[in-house]
């Protein structure tokens, strides 16, 4: 027996290089097409990308909801699979969010944290799928891991717009020392904005797709120890 | 401009780092199946 | 009908067992007053700062006590196995939910009647007499919408091998919301500030307790599946 070489599938690798190739334009038109802001200058680059992240987060937690609730439905460990790595691509995508946001605000408001509505839902975001995860760890049974992670996952999506308006409102009564002010966009920015996103669309579909392989992965791997416990 | 090049460079080793670990799960993943199946195609020949 | 005398049963059969052994209510009340105290000294009680973090004082003082008793809720049905009884209760799950939900309700209560004028007479904080049935209002509100979803989430997180630990970090993300309107509230009810601008909270949090009154119809039933 030759130890197995994993040849991906022709979907995965054109998916790979499609993402490839599409985070290329994306860059190029970032960093060598698209004017700069006029106001805040060079620094403005950053939203490109860190709108795309935010946009691929929500995204991410949505398809997380959509599958927690087909799995309580059909109790098919599949959607549990998918669940699990997209709630941890939105996890990774939330957190550059959070990273980028301030390095952004530092350089345009010049403070890098202000409790700015978007940023403060976003970090509320990134806690309940932090929980998410821990609620995924917790648990040692397939099933009960996928059942309650389920519900969590439905939970937490529905908490995100009463987190949202109750953060916009508190946002209104203390009003911000620095306002976050309009952005001017330029059609080029639009496309580059929209670019950015589908790069971003398709890298997460990638991810998606090898983290779903990997979770199948485990779960072989968990069925041949069984087999081998049983002791044929 | 430095805070642009951080704010990239950061973008960049999240990503590719979760690439890479994933990489590595997989391997890790594949070599564990793959010991197990031999052992286990082992045991079969014996018995 | 039924299902409201269901919820009775096991608010009874809670409510009787706590009071034989008072050992849930009792470590509430202790542990609130001495958050109290650990507040006294963490802030010093003769600044005129302290008017302004009141409000959030009391509420983290609350919050705390109510996850304390929320970790027991389910987790003191283990023993003996007792859950496997109250799910075999010929009742829908949301009865088991619900009843769970007025005891956990009816002992955060308890000890917010308690600590809260401890707090007023503690910090020497007056407050005015016409603000009570707001406050008593958000107070109510606030409490039902931390314990609807902390009762859920403690149902979920007593499966789990490190609960404990388990609960407060799943609970306080999701419950953002209320904690906020809660303490917005408070505070613009105790400045004496126009009904207006304490009213959207009430809102806010009215359709919170709204939404997760009703979530636990539909998952509850996911959550003590066996």
């Amino acid at each position: 027996m030759k130890e197995p070489v994993n040849t991906p599938s022709l979907t995965d690798r054109v998916l790979g290089w499609g993402t490839f190739l599409a985070v290329t334009v994306a860059l190029y038109l970032v960093f060598m097409w698209v004017p700069n802001e006029k106001i805040q200058g060079p620094v403005s680059k950053i939203i490109y990308f860190h709108i795309a992240s935010a946009w691929l987060a929500f995204f991410a937690f949505f398809v997380v909801m959509v599958c927690s609730i087909i799995y309580l439905k059909t109790k098919d460990l599949k959607w549990d699979i998918i669940s699990y790595a997209s709630a941890e691509i939105g996890v990774l995508f939330t957190t550059i969010v959070l990273v980028t946001g301030p390095i952004w605000g530092r350089a345009s408001w010049n403070a890098w944290w202000t409790w700015d509505h978007r940023l403060t839902t976003t970090l509320i975001l990134w806690f309940i799928y932090i929980a998410y995860l821990m609620i995924r760890s917790s648990f040692n049974e397939e099933e009960k891991k996928a059942r309650f992670s389920a519900v969590f996952g439905i939970i937490g999506f529905i908490d995100v717009p009463i987190v949202w308006m109750s953060i916009r409102w508190w946002r209104t009564i203390h009003p911000n020392i620095v306002s976050s002010g309009g952005f001017a966009m330029d059609p080029s920015m639009v496309q580059t904005l929209l670019v950015s996103l589908g790069a971003f669309t398709l890298l997460y579909f990638y991810l998606l797709r090898k983290g779903i392989l990997i979770q199948k992965m485990r779960s072989e791997f968990e069925l041949l120890k069984q087999e081998l416990g049983t002791g044929r | 401009m430095e805070y642009l090049f951080a704010a990239y460079m950061i973008i960049w080793v999240l990503i590719f780092g979760y690439v890479l670990t994933l990489g590595k799960r997989e391997k890790q993943l594949q070599e564990d199946i793959f010991v197990l199946k031999k052992y286990l195609s082992n045991n079969d020949k014996k018995s | 009908m039924h299902m409201l005398t269901g919820i009775r049963a096991i608010v009874q059969k809670d409510l009787a067992a706590e009071f034989r052994t008072r050992e849930l209510l009792s470590s509430m009340l202790v542990f609130a007053v001495l958050t109290i105290i650990v507040f006294v000294f963490a802030f010093d009680p003769t600044k005129a700062v302290i008017r302004q973090v009141f409000p959030g004082m009391v509420w983290v003082c609350f919050i705390f006590a109510a996850v304390l008793g929320l970790n027991r809720s389910f987790v003191s049905e283990k023993t003996n196995d007792c859950i496997t009884g109250l799910i075999l209760c010929p009742v829908d799950r949301s009865v088991i939910y619900f009843g769970k939900l007025t005891a956990n309700f009816i002992y955060v209560t308890i000890v917010e009647i308690v600590t809260l004028p401890l707090f007023a007479v503690l910090f020497n904080y007056k407050i005015p007499l016409q603000a009570v049935p707001a406050l008593v209002l958000v107070i109510f509100l606030g409490t039902l919408g931390f314990t609807a979803v902390g009762t859920f989430l403690a149902a979920l997180s007593s499966n789990a091998r490190s609960s404990e630990v388990l609960l407060p970090v799943i609970l306080f993300p999701v419950t953002v919301p209320v904690v906020l309107g809660a303490v917005q509230a408070t505070a613009a009810i105790l400045s004496g500030a126009l009904t207006a601008e304490w009213v959207s909270w009430v809102k806010i949090l009215g359709a919170f307790d709204a939404v997760f009154l009703v979530v636990p119809f539909v998952l509850f039933e996911y959550v003590l599946d066996m």
